[in-house]
Parts: structure tokens; C-alpha cells; sequence
């Protein structure tokens, strides 16, 4: 900093003697100095002219072009990214075409099995129906045998006794009456 | 004894420069450089390959063309305003590279605190903005400035002396002195800063205390000194922000 | 107070440039007062739109420089004719 103003202070006293203009004379610093008017006006014309007619065109067609490229860029990678979503969709019909169809089979599958497993469990059961059936009535059979035995029995061990008491044998049937009924109760 | 030694130089001292060769001073040769440098720069970024990423100086060139796309001309003129794009950023860089000197050791002057360039530009701006405006609009352009649609005609006389004033004289002259005014005080201040560190660096006194205060001046020249900058980049932007303004009104006066 | 008392004795050309520099002084002083006061409210109120409608940041922004703008040149023309008369 000190040497830029020693530089200022320097030029301040050159501006005296050398430029032949006293410092604090010349024109006001609001006053237009022609020479520096003439050398802006001039590099800055020159300048507009060039950006306009040359500069900025070459730069903004590049640029544009980049900026194209890149959209185009862009417009591809979304083709692309549709086309695989199409795709992925036509995989996942044809996916869900077959499950379809597979649980078709399975189903169709299943309910055979179903009903051949009904037609051989009502087989069965017919079968063991019948069976206990049979038994049923063996059983019934012999459980009748065996009451009849019971009958004889009962009725001959009161005919017996009967005839012990009163010395004269009772009547068969009344007997057979007697001990139904008894055994009835 | 203080205020003996620290004199402040003429006004003059600080602002006009010995000439380089004759009618050629420091002040045209910044303005040349900026130019130069400007056209350089984009010569340069043109040459470059336009495909790949943008680096280095193409990247500069393009963000200062999409700074004024998106910051100024969208903002301010909209789509239609496209076209102005290059004068505007020409207007900004010139503007700019002129502003820039007067931080930067050895040139240290602002090329617009002098009156000549901030003028010329100004003049330059309300010549496109009316030229732009009696192309757009005919003669009608007169009448729209001067009396805005909806005006009661018994306010007519005055309201057409006060947009006159407002719209053709005050316009190019705030711009010019906008731009002047705000340079050449960055440029005092710092001058002035200067000198109080260098007059109490350099004061002949028996007070001890006194030369170390001049880290006070000299911390305030550069806190000034990065202020300085901001205030370059914001007069540029400024200058070239009311130039698109003043065109987009006077292309479409409904705005 | 002694400057003043030198002020007084002063005549002719040296007491108009006094006056001039000492005018000069309020020139900008009295410029500058209305512009420091429109440009805090300015951004003050811009700040608060930006705050309230960060997505209108941008135009609020752009509109708050261009108000600046206008709004400094007053204190600047101050400035200029602080130039003109003090130096």
C-alpha cells in the first residue's frame, strides 16, 4: 500500500511539472476529458460489434448445440427407459398368463382328487355300514336265542317251583304269561 | 500536529494521470485492455470445443452469458428480449473490466470514475432505448412516454412535463452519475485510507502510541478494498439491468 | 471552536472557499440522510418477502436492486455536487 502511494504522491508532482497541467487545475473531475471519451467510445464500439457479429454467435451456437445434444441425449435415454418399461409389462402379462394358467391345472387337478377321494370314502363308508349292519343283526340274533333260553328257563324254574308249593304243576302258558311279564319290568 | 502533516492531495491529483503518449493517458488504456480482454476471453472460449463440459475459460464465458440470460434479460424483457443478449453483455463486461482496475495493485483507478466513459455509455444506452422504442412504436412512442395511458386530460400538461423530464433527461444523466459517483468514491475512500495509514506510518511525533494506530486505517483500506469489489460486479450489474429495463419498456410500453 | 474564530477572521476569496468546503460538507451530509433511510426500508421490506415467499426470491431480488438503484442516485447526485463545490 505504501508504494501505491508514494506512486500516487509521485504522480501527483510528475502531473505538475512533466503534463505541463498544474495538480487541482485542469478540467473539473466532472468534466468529460475528450481523449478518454474518444478511447472508451472507440474500444468499447469495437468491442459491442465484435460480440455482436462474431463472439457471441459462435459461442451461443455451441453452446446451443451442446444444450441440443444433451436434450437429445436426454429424449433417447427416456425412449429407452419406456421401452424397457414396455417390456417389462409384456413379461409380466405373459408371467401372469401363465400363473393363470398353471393354477387352472392345479385347481382342475385338485378337484379330481377331491372327488375321487368322496367317491371312495362313501365306498368305504357304504362298506362298513353294511358291515355293522351285519353284525348288528348277528348280535340281535343271538342276543334273542339267548333270552329265549332265559325264558325257558325262568319259566321251568317256576313251573318247578310252583309245582313244589302246591303239588300240582301250573299251566304252561300262564307261566310263559307270568314270567314275560316279570321280565318285561 | 496531526492534521499539518496529513493533507489531502487535490481532487485532481488522485484522478487525472500523466498521458502515456500524447492524448493517450491510463484511463484510455483501461478501457482499450477491457476490451481486449473481453474479446480475447471469448475468442478463446469460442476456439474451444464446444461438445464437451465447459471448463476453465469457456465455463467463464458461458456463465457470464447465462448470468445475463437468466439475471437480466429474462427478468427484465422476458423471451422477446432475447435478441439484446450481446449488447448487454458487452455492456456488462466493459462496464465491469473498467470497474475492476481500481482494486488492483499498480492501476488502481477505476476507468469510470472518470466522467468520460460512464457518459458515453449512458448516451450511447438512451440513444438504443429511444431508437428501440420509435422502431417498436412509431411516433406513438412520444406520446406513450410522455403521457401513460389512463392519464385524466386535465393532468395531461403536467404529468407530460415530469415524465418528460423523468424518461429523456433524468434517465441518462442518474445513469451516468450512478455509475461515476458510486467509482469515484470507492476510489476516494481508499485514497483517503491510504494516506491515513501511510501519514501515521511516516508522522514525525514523540507519541510511541501513534504509529501502531495506523493498522486502524489500514484495516479499514482492506475491508474498503474487498468492498470494492462487490460494488464493481453490482454498478456493472446495475448499468446493464436498467439498460434492459428501459429497452423492454420502451419496446413494449405495457410492461 | 478556534476554527470557527479563524473562520470569522478570514475575507474575500479565502472565506468563500472556507464556506464552500464547510457547505459542502452538509451538501452530502443532508443528501445523504432521505436515500439511508429509503434504502433500509427498501431491503428491509425485501427481506421480508423473500423470507415470507422464498420462491418469488429471485424477481424480488432483481426489483430490489433496480429500487436501490434509483433510490442511491439521489445521495450520489448529493455526492457530485459535494465534488463540485468542496474541491
Amino acid at each position: 500500500m505504501l508504494t501505491v502511494v508514494n506512486h500516487l504522491q509521485g504522480l501527483a508532482s510528475r502531473l505538475a511539472t512533466e503534463a505541463g497541467v498544474e495538480a487541482g487545475e485542469g478540467p473539473g473531475p466532472i468534466v468529460p476529458e475528450l481523449k478518454e471519451l474518444y478511447w472508451g467510445a472507440g474500444s468499447f464500439i469495437v468491442f459491442a460489434l465484435l460480440m455482436r457479429f462474431y463472439l457471441f454467435p459462435r459461442l451461443k451456437q455451441g453452446m446451443d448445440a451442446r444444450y441440443a445434444g444433451i436434450r437429445a441425449d436426454h429424449e433417447q435415454a427416456d425412449a429407452a427407459r419406456a421401452a424397457a418399461r414396455a417390456e417389462v409389462a409384456d413379461y409380466e402379462a405373459q408371467l401372469a398368463a401363465v400363473k393363470a394358467e398353471a393354477a387352472a391345472k392345479v385347481d382342475a387337478a385338485r378337484q379330481a382328487l377331491e372327488a375321487e377321494r368322496q367317491e371312495q370314502v362313501k365306498a368305504l363308508n357304504a362298506q362298513l355300514a353294511e358291515r355293522r349292519a351285519a353284525a348288528q343283526a348277528e348280535t340281535e340274533a343271538a342276543k334273542a336265542a339267548v333270552r329265549d333260553q332265559i325264558h325257558a328257563a325262568v319259566a321251568d324254574v317256576a313251573g318247578r317251583a310252583g309245582e313244589l308249593a302246591t303239588g300240582r304243576r301250573p299251566d304252561a302258558t300262564v307261566v310263559a304269561r307270568v314270567v314275560n311279564e316279570v321280565m318285561a319290568r | 500536529m496531526l492534521a499539518e502533516a496529513f493533507k489531502f492531495p487535490e481532487i485532481n491529483a488522485i484522478l487525472r494521470w500523466q498521458d502515456i503518449f500524447t492524448s493517450f493517458n491510463k484511463i484510455a488504456l483501461i478501457a482499450v485492455a477491457a476490451a481486449v480482454i473481453g474479446i480475447v476471453v471469448f475468442l478463446l472460449a469460442g476456439n474451444k470445443d464446444a461438445k464437451v463440459a465447459p471448463k476453465g475459460v469457456r465455463n467463464l464465458a458461458e456463465t457470464t452469458v447465462e448470468f445475463i440470460e437468466d439475471g437480466i434479460v429474462m427478468q427484465t424483457m422476458g423471451k422477446s428480449g432475447l435478441g439484446w443478449t450481446p449488447f448487454l453483455l458487452s455492456l456488462f463486461i466493459f462496464i465491469y473490466l473498467c470497474n475492476v482496475p481500481g482494486i488492483i495493485p499498480i492501476l488502481q483507478m477505476p476507468a469510470t470514475a472518470r466522467m468520460a466513459i460512464p457518459m458515453f455509455l449512458a448516451l450511447l444506452v438512451w440513444v438504443v432505448y429511444n431508437g428501440v422504442g420509435f422502431k417498436h412504436q412509431g411516433i406513438k412512442y412520444l406520446t406513450h412516454t410522455i403521457w401513460p395511458p389512463g392519464v385524466p386530460v386535465a393532468l395531461k400538461p403536467l404529468v407530460g412535463v415530469i415524465e418528460f423530464i423523468s424518461n429523456i433527461i433524468v434517465r441518462p444523466f442518474s445513469l451516468t452519475v450512478r455509475l461515476f459517483a458510486n467509482m469515484l468514491a470507492g476510489h476516494i475512500l481508499l485514497v483517503t485510507f491510504a494516506l491515513l495509514t501511510q501519514s501515521l506510518i511516516t508522522a514525525e511525533t514523540q507519541q510511541l502510541l501513534l504509529k501502531p494506530m495506523a493498522i486502524l486505517p489500514f484495516f479499514m483500506l482492506v475491508f474498503l478494498t474487498a468492498f470494492e469489489v462487490l460494488v464493481a460486479f453490482l454498478q456493472a450489474y446495475i448499468f446493464t439491468i436498467l439498460t434492459a429495463v428501459y429497452i423492454g419498456g420502451a419496446a413494449h410500453p405495457e410492461h | 471552536m478556534e476554527a470557527f474564530s479563524q473562520l470569522a477572521a478570514l475575507t474575500g476569496d479565502e472565506a468563500k472557499a472556507a464556506s464552500a468546503a464547510g457547505s459542502a460538507g452538509f451538501a452530502y451530509g443532508l443528501a445523504a440522510i432521505g436515500p439511508g433511510i429509503g434504502i433500509g426500508y427498501l431491503v428491509g421490506k425485501s427481506v421480508e418477502a423473500m423470507a415470507r415467499q422464498p420462491e418469488a426470491a429471485g424477481m424480488v431480488r432483481t426489483t430490489m436492486f433496480l429500487g436501490i438503484a434509483f433510490t442511491e442516485a439521489l445521495a450520489l447526485i448529493g455526492f457530485v455536487v459535494f465534488i463540485l463545490i468542496g474541491l
